[in-house]
């Protein structure tokens, strides 16, 4: 075991100077026994331990303060002294847990558990990804029982449950689109049909078939365009609704929706392009009949 | 500049027939007129008889189903659709009974219209909508959309509009119909004006004042001309 411990790593974020020596982050601690307790004794340091930021909303918990943490319920509790919070990062797969997390350093950890010189994990940090191809390698060759694996290839393996996700949604998407430029030209026909007088109008004072489809697809166009604009600031607006209300629920930093450039302009590209074909197609039916249809003689 | 009296408009034994309902209706049959140029044409007769769609004929808004229509020599009733729209751009001004001006323009803007669409540059298309809106007596109004307007208002406009592209020829179907009696003389005296001005006008109308404003008056019945006169030179 190392003599001297450092304070916690720099993730955590609401952290202090630790009154002991070198620190390793160890991680995935269940907190089973929490107990606020008298201020520490003055003479006897106590170990020092971070605490999840959601456990200090709940319980009230302060820096500083000394709590009683035990591997079981009715197990033999150890004394600690809160040395520093530790918020959520922005994990998916994190989001729906509700237990705490809580950190220790190794031997404390291992003191509490009774599980002597073992850890379940440990990561290594690397300046670069040939260092990291390395390591990784070093340790596969060495190590017994258990084997290194780059923390971008978990992602990978991790986030397979969100990429099905991900095509779910773009299935819905695409069924949403479908849908709409249905409606839209639907939408166009009646209009168009409802405006038959003004075509026929046009067409009688002489303005050309081309003259009217292209108006009648300026007009689409315009609505189609100034239509996604407004969608585009109503989505930014929900999508900052939906993350304030889910990262207030789930107290984490995690994004949930995203209004991107490129979904702004995959939106009003695909706005324009279903209010210029809408627009065409209901144009055509309408100046196709003669002008004195049109005013029904 | 064509001397007065030269053939402008002739319609050669056309006839008109209609499918309705597994039957055919002879809306016209072969009827033959002759316009002239600076001639102002009254068309009467019962309703049903055939004379809108003799006038919708002469403006090229329909094909006959046999005969020709003559616009100085040229059979406007053969025209395919490119050339029949041209032709009503440049040649030829409606007036309808329902004035068919577009609400969400201007009274300049829809005078304008026809000007833009035969490629008279902006300043030059303002400047004539206004003199043209003068014309008519709503030099004041230019600004005015039609909803803002009076049907007599409206149907001056749609009279301006008309005139635009300054065709020769101006052909109005019942344009006093919808006006009362007052605003009807109006009309009927612009009318007036317009023929001294040197336009040739064909009307269809039930009105007898606007009927008795023409040199001549043709009457028609059962799709055929019954009796062709002459009031005044």
């Amino acid at each position: 075991m190392p003599a001297h411990r450092p304070a916690f790593p720099p993730s955590s974020p609401c952290r202090r100077p630790a009154p002991r020596g070198r620190w390793r982050a160890a991680i995935g601690a269940a907190l089973l026994g929490l107990a606020a307790a008298a201020p520490a004794a003055a003479q006897a340091p106590l170990p020092t331990i971070a605490l999840d930021a959601r456990l200090r909303d709940d319980a009230g918990i302060r820096l500083g303060d000394t709590i009683a943490i035990a591997a079981t319920p009715d197990g033999p509790a150890r004394r600690m002294v809160v040395a520093a919070f530790a918020r959520r990062t922005a994990d998916p797969s994190e989001v729906a847990r509700a237990e705490y997390k809580v950190r220790l350093h190794l031997a404390d950890l291992q003191a509490l558990l009774a599980y002597g010189d073992r850890v379940d994990r440990f990561a290594v940090v690397t300046r670069d990804s040939g260092a990291t191809d390395r390591v990784v390698a070093g340790i596969n060759a060495r190590a017994f029982g258990f084997r290194a694996h780059r923390s971008r290839d978990i992602a990978v393996e991790t986030g397979r449950t969100f990429a099905v996700i991900n095509r779910f949604h773009r299935a819905i998407g695409v069924i949403t689109i479908l849908a709409s430029a249905i409606f839209l030209l639907c939408i166009m026909l009646l209009r168009v049909e409802e405006r038959r007088r003004e075509v026929a109008t046009l067409r009688l004072i002489g303005l050309s078939r081309r003259t009217v489809v292209r108006a009648i697809v300026v007009e689409a166009t315009a609505i189609a365009v100034l239509g996604a604009a407004l969608g585009t600031g109503l989505g930014w607006a929900v999508s900052q609704v939906v993350n304030r209300y889910y990262q207030g629920l789930y107290r984490t930093p995690l994004v949930f929706s995203l209004v991107t450039g490129e979904v702004v302009a995959l939106a009003v590209a695909l706005s324009a392009g279903l209010g210029v074909g809408a627009g065409w197609l209901a144009a055509r039916r309408v100046v196709g009949r003669p002008p004195l249809a049109l005013l029904g003689r | 500049m064509t001397p007065p009296g030269t053939l402008m408009l002739e319609a050669v034994e056309i006839h008109r027939d209609y499918a309705m309902a597994g039957d055919a209706v002879h809306a016209l049959r072969g009827l033959s007129l002759a316009v002239h140029e600076g001639d102002y044409v009254a068309i009467v007769g019962p309703s049903g008889c055939g004379k809108s769609t003799l006038l919708s004929l002469l403006g090229a808004l329909d094909r006959p189903t046999r005969g020709a229509v003559r616009h100085r020599g040229r059979d406007v009733a053969r025209l395919d659709d490119r050339a029949a729209t041209d032709f009503r751009l440049r040649s030829v001004g409606f007036v309808f009974q329902r004035f068919h001006l577009l609400p969400m323009l201007t009274a300049a803007e829809n005078v304008a219209l026809p000007m833009a669409e035969a490629g008279v540059p902006p300043r030059e298309r303002r400047a004539r909508a206004a003199e043209l809106l003068a014309y008519v007596g709503l030099g004041a109004r230019t600004a005015h959309r039609p909803t803002q307007l009076s049907g007599g208002e409206q149907q001056r406009v749609a009279i301006a509009r008309a005139l635009a592209n300054r065709p020769a020829l101006v052909l109005a179907d019942e344009p006093t119909g919808e006006l009362d009696a007052r605003t009807g003389t109006e009309i009927i005296q612009l009318f007036d004006r317009l023929n001294r001005d040197g336009t040739t006008l064909v009307v269809v109308t039930h009105d007898e004042e606007l009927a008795r404003a023409a040199r001549r008056v043709v009457h028609m019945k059962d799709g055929a001309i019954v009796r062709d006169e002459r009031l005044r030179d």
